[in-house]
C-alpha cells in the first residue's frame, strides 16, 4: 500500500466532500426562499403586530444567518454620537443630516435602501454573494483555539499562557489563559477519557430550533435531566452542580454567582445530563444492532450455506423474504408488539429512560433484523459462490476434508466483499435510524435531518451534510484499507495492477 | 502390458445424476483395467463421461450423483463403498491425485503459493510445518519454478497460467500419488507452454513412478503420451487399445469419425470433418448402440441390441457390430488411413510434441 495514494485519496474525498457542499449550498440558499426560515420561529410570529420591529427581527436574523449585510441608521449615528445623547436624538429624526448621509453612503456601497413601514426611517442591506458565504463557511470550519483567541476590550490584563494543571475533579489537564476554552486537554471519567478543545470544528450555529446554539452541541451535547452532584469550585465553594467542568469558556462579564464559584474569566459551562447525546443514542443503539446483525446473520448465512437446500436453509429464506416483503413499519410493530407482550419489555424508550436496559433491547432488536437478514442473504451467496469455485473443487482433490476446506478455502475468501462493508456499517450507525427511533421515539440521529429540512434550519442541514458526506467518503476509504488486509490481491495504487 | 500389474479395476460402473426429479445416467457400465506405471487416456466428445468417470476414483462426484452400480477397486479396496471424507482419507490426493484443466481457479487467489502446498503435504504425511516447507520448495524446484525458496510466499496472482499448473501438479504429486489424473490438463494454457507442461508430466512420471490417466480432446497429446488409449461415447467405453491399436486400425465407426474430424488431417482448401447429429440424451434409456443414428455406417442391429465388447487382440477390444463375424465389412474412411504416417509427421518435428 502506497502512502501517497492514501493522501491522494483524502485529497480526493475532501474534494468530493467540497463539491457536495457546494451543491447543498446553493441549493439551499438560492433555491430555498429566505423568507421560509421563519415559518418555526415563535420570536417571529409574536412580532404579528409591530411591523417595524418584524422587519428589524428579519433583518438581524439574515444577517446573523450571513444571507445579507445590515445596516440602520442607528448604528450609523452610534458610530458618531453617544447612545442617549441630544445628537444622537437629531440625528435619529427622519430628515436629519445623518439621514441623508447614510442614505447617501450606502446607496454608494451599492446598498439597496428601503425604509420601515410605520416610522419611515431608512435600513440599508446588500446580498452576500453565496461564493463569499461559502468561502467564509470553509475558512471558518476549523478553530483553532490560541492564547490570542480571546481579544476582550472590558479585560486587557488577561493573561496569556498555556500550562500543565489538573481540574477541579482530579483530571489531569492543559490549562490555558487567553484561550477560549479554559482546559485544552483534560481527562475525566467520561467517554473517550481523553478530551481536546484545541481544534473545534465551527458547522455555524443553529436557527429556529436550538437557536444561538453550536450545531455540534446539539448533536453531541447529553440530553435529559441534569446529572447533580456534589462539587468543589476553584474558590473552595462546595454545592450541588452538574457542571462540566471541561466545556468551560470565556465569559466577559461575570456575574455575583460566577465570581462566588471561579477565580477566573472562565465562567460559560454545559451541565452534565442523564442521556447520552443524540449522535451518542443513536452510535450506542447502532453498535449493538451491528453487533447483534454480524453476530446472527453472519453465522446462520454460513450455517444456509453449508446446509443449502436443506431445512436451516429454507429457514433462512423465508426470514430474509419475509424481512424484505414485508414493510419495515409492519414488522417492527409486530416485534415490538411480541417484545412487550411476552416479555415485558417497554414499547417507547422514555418510558423507563436510557438508564435501563430495558428500553434498548426492543429498538436495538427491530434495528437489527434488516441487517440480519441482508447480511445472511450476502453471506450465503458468497460461501455458495466459493463453494463452487475450482479451487474448492482442487482442495477436495488435494484430500482436504470439509472442515479444512470450509477454514481455509472458503471461509476467508467469502468473507472478503462482508469486510468491505464493516466501516460502512460502523458509519452509518451515526446517522441514526429514523423508522424505528421515530417509532420508539428515541431521541437520536434519526430524526435530525428531515426535522431540519421541515423547520428550514439551513445551519443544520449544511452541517449535516457536511458530517454525513465526510463520514461516508472517509468510511469507504477504510473499507478499501481494510480489504487490503484480507485480500492480498488488492493493493491500494496508482498503478494499473494485474488481479 | 500383460505382465504388468492391475493398479485399479473398474467393474461395469454405472454413475447416475439427479437432475430435476429425472435422472440421468452419465455413466453406463464402463469396465476397464489400469496397469501400474501406465499412462491411460481416455478421449471423447465433450459429455462423453470422461470426466464423470474418473470423478468416480476419487469420490468427486457433485452431490447430485451417485455410483448406482459396479465396482472400483484399488488396493483392495472397493471405492465405490467409501462415502465419508473419513473413509477417502489416505486415498483421495495421496494415492489417487487429481489436476484440473483450469490452473487460473485451482488455486485459491488469497493464500500463499506455498501454504497451498505444504497443507497437502502437513496433511497426508502428517509432518511439522518447517519440513513440510522444505518438502515444497523442493517440490516447487523439481517442477521448474526458479528461485523457489523466495516465490514460495507469492500468491497465485503473482504467478503466470503455465506456472500455475506447475504448482498444481507440484501439490498433486506432493504425496507420491500412486495414479494421477490429469483432467485435461493443457486445454486452458496457451499453445506453447501446453507441450512444455505435457513434458514435465511424462518427466516426473518417469522420475516418481506413477500411473497417469489423461482425460483430453486433444488426440496429438493422446498420440504423444499415452501407452494405451480409451474411447468414450455416450457414458460407455466404445473402444480401447493401446496407443497404436487404436489409432492405427481403429475398430469403431465412432473412433473413425473421431480421427476423421482431427484438424490437423484436414486438406487445405476443403472443409473439415465433423461428426453431424449431437450425442444421445442420456436421461432416456439408450436402444442398440449409442452412436447407431450418427453413424452413417450404421447397421440395422446398432439400432436394436446393443454390442457386446468384441476382442481384436490381447489388447484390443472394441464395442460395435461391425466385429461381429455376420456383418459386412468397410472400409476405414480416406482421411484415416496411413494415420500412421501423418501423425507421425506431425509429431516428430524435432520435439516431443507438436501441436501444427
Amino acid at each position: 500500500m502506497k502512502k501517497g495514494y492514501i493522501w491522494k485519496r483524502l485529497l480526493r474525498s475532501f474534494l468530493s466532500v467540497f463539491i457536495i457542499m457546494i451543491i447543498v449550498f446553493i441549493m439551499l440558499y438560492s433555491l430555498v426562499p429566505r423568507d421560509n426560515i421563519f415559518f418555526e420561529d415563535a420570536t417571529y410570529k409574536k412580532l404579528g403586530g409591530k411591523p417595524d420591529d418584524k422587519r428589524e427581527y428579519v433583518m438581524r436574523t439574515w444577517e446573523k444567518l450571513g444571507y445579507l449585510d445590515y445596516e440602520t441608521l442607528n448604528d450609523f449615528c452610534a458610530a458618531k454620537y453617544e447612545q442617549g445623547s441630544a445628537e444622537m436624538e437629531a440625528a435619529m429624526e427622519n430628515g436629519s443630516k445623518e439621514y441623508y448621509e447614510f442614505i447617501d453612503t450606502f446607496e454608494k456601497k451599492g446598498y439597496t435602501v428601503e425604509y420601515l413601514q410605520l416610522s419611515k426611517k431608512p435600513y440599508a442591506f446588500k446580498d452576500v454573494p453565496l461564493v463569499q458565504r461559502l468561502a467564509k463557511w470553509v475558512s471558518h470550519l476549523l478553530v483553532i483555539d490560541t492564547p490570542w483567541s480571546v481579544q476582550d476590550p472590558n479585560n486587557p490584563d488577561l493573561k496569556r499562557y498555556i500550562k500543565l494543571g489538573t481540574t477541579p475533579t482530579g483530571g489531569l489537564a492543559l490549562i490555558g489563559s487567553g484561550t477560549t476554552h479554559k482546559y485544552l486537554i483534560y481527562t475525566d471519567t467520561r467517554f473517550p477519557f481523553l478530551h481536546q478543545n484545541i481544534i473545534t470544528l465551527n458547522l455555524g450555529t443553529s436557527y429556529p430550533k436550538f437557536e444561538g446554539m453550536q450545531v455540534l452541541d446539539v448533536i453531541f451535547q447529553s440530553q435529559g435531566t441534569e446529572v447533580k452532584r456534589e462539587v468543589t469550585f476553584e474558590t473552595g465553594v462546595t454545592q450541588e452542580s452538574a457542571i462540566n467542568f471541561g466545556s468551560l469558556t470565556y465569559k466577559p462579564t461575570l456575574d455575583r454567582l460566577d465570581q462566588a464559584k471561579f477565580v477566573d474569566h472562565y465562567a460559560n459551562y454545559t451541565t452534565n445530563k442523564e442521556q447520552s447525546s443524540m449522535i451518542g443514542t443513536s452510535f450506542i443503539m447502532g453498535i449493538f444492532a451491528l453487533i447483534l446483525a454480524y453476530g446472527i446473520g453472519l453465522p446462520a448465512g454460513l450455517a444456509m450455506a453449508k446446509n443449502k437446500d436443506g431445512i436451516v436453509d429454507k429457514i433462512g429464506m423465508f426470514y430474509i423474504i419475509f424481512i424484505i416483503a414485508v414493510p419495515s413499519l409492519a414488522y417492527i410493530y409486530l416485534f415490538r408488539y411480541l417484545g412487550t407482550r411476552l416479555f415485558n419489555l417497554p414499547s417507547a424508550f422514555p418510558i423507563k429512560g436510557a438508564g435501563d436496559v430495558r428500553s434498548w433491547i426492543l429498538p436495538i432488536i427491530s434495528l437489527s433484523l434488516p441487517s440480519i437478514s441482508s447480511l445472511m442473504l450476502w453471506t450465503r451467496r458468497y460461501v455458495v459462490d466459493q463453494t463452487n469455485s475450482d479451487y474448492v473443487k482442487f482442495a477436495k482433490a488435494k484430500g482436504l476434508n470439509q472442515k479444512e476446506i470450509f477454514w481455509n478455502h472458503i471461509f476467508k475468501n467469502a468473507i472478503i466483499p462482508i469486510v468491505h462493508g464493516i466501516p460502512s456499517s460502523l458509519a452509518g450507525t451515526i446517522t441514526g435510524a429514523i423508522i424505528t427511533e421515530a417509532i420508539y421515539s428515541v431521541g437520536g440521529m434519526g430524526k435530525m435531518l428531515p426535522d431540519s429540512i421541515k423547520q428550514y434550519n439551513n445551519t443544520m442541514v449544511v452541517a449535516l451534510t457536511f458530517m454525513f458526506a465526510t463520514i461516508s467518503v472517509l468510511s469507504v476509504l477504510m473499507g478499501d484499507i481494510v480489504l487490503t488486509w484480507v485480500d492480498p490481491r488488492i493493493s491500494l495504487s496508482e498503478k494499473e495492477g494485474r488481479s | 502390458m500383460e505382465e504388468k500389474k492391475v493398479i485399479l479395476s473398474a467393474k461395469d460402473v454405472e454413475v447416475r445424476f439427479r437432475v430435476r426429479e429425472n435422472y440421468l445416467t452419465a455413466i453406463r457400465g464402463v469396465s476397464l483395467d489400469i496397469y501400474d506405471g501406465e499412462t491411460f487416456a481416455i478421449v471423447g466428445e465433450s459429455g462423453s463421461g470422461k470426466s464423470v468417470f474418473t470423478k468416480t476414483f476419487t469420490g468427486m462426484i457433485d452431490s447430485n450423483g451417485a455410483i448406482t452400480g459396479g465396482s472400483i477397486m484399488f488396493e483392495g479396496k472397493d471405492l465405490t463403498k467409501l462415502t465419508t471424507d473419513k473413509d477417502w482419507e489416505g486415498i483421495r490426493g495421496a494415492k489417487i491425485s487429481t489436476i484440473f484443466q483450469d490452473p487460473m481457479t485451482s488455486l485459491n487467489p488469497i493464500r500463499t503459493i506455498g501454504s497451498q502446498i505444504s497443507e497437502v503435504i502437513e496433511k497426508h504425511q502428517g509432518i511439522p510445518h518447517e519440513e513440510a516447507k522444505a518438502q515444497a520448495i523442493e517440490l516447487m524446484e523439481k517442477v521448474g519454478i526458479k528461485d523457489a525458496a523466495n516465490r514460495f510466499d507469492e500468491y497465485p496472482f503473482q504467478y503466470s497460467g503455465g506456472m500455475r499448473q506447475r504448482i498444481v501438479i507440484a501439490i498433486a504429486l506432493s504425496c507420491h500419488p500412486k495414479i494421477l489424473i490429469c483432467d485435461e490438463p493443457t486445454t486452458a494454457l496457451d499453445v506453447t507452454i501446453q507441450a512444455q507442461i505435457i513434458k514435465l508430466i511424462k518427466d516426473l512420471q518417469k522420475e516418481l513412478k506413477f500411473t497417469t490417466i489423461y482425460i483430453t480432446h486433444d488426440l496429438g497429446v493422446v498420440a504423444n503420451v499415452a501407452d494405451r488409449v480409451g474411447v468414450m461415447y455416450a457414458g460407455q467405453i466404445i473402444e480401447y487399445g493401446t496407443a497404436e491399436d487404436v489409432f492405427y486400425n481403429p475398430q469403431h465407426p465412432y473412433t473413425w469419425a473421431l480421427l476423421s474430424s482431427l484438424p490437423q488431417l484436414g486438406v487445405k482448401g476443403e472443409d473439415l470433418y465433423f461428426i453431424t447429429g449431437t450425442p444421445p440424451s442420456l436421461f432416456n434409456k439408450i436402444q442398440g448402440d449409442a452412436f447407431a443414428p450418427r453413424n452413417p455406417h450404421a447397421l440395422k442391429i446398432d439400432f436394436i441390441k446393443e454390442p457386446p465388447m468384441f476382442k481384436v487382440s490381447d489388447t484390443h477390444y472394441a464395442k460395435t457390430w461391425l466385429l461381429d463375424p455376420r456383418a459386412p465389412k468397410l472400409d476405414k474412411p480416406e482421411a484415416i488411413q496411413d494415420l500412421h504416417g501423418k501423425i507421425k509427421r506431425m509429431t516428430d518435428k524435432g520435439g516431443a510434441f507438436h501441436v501444427e
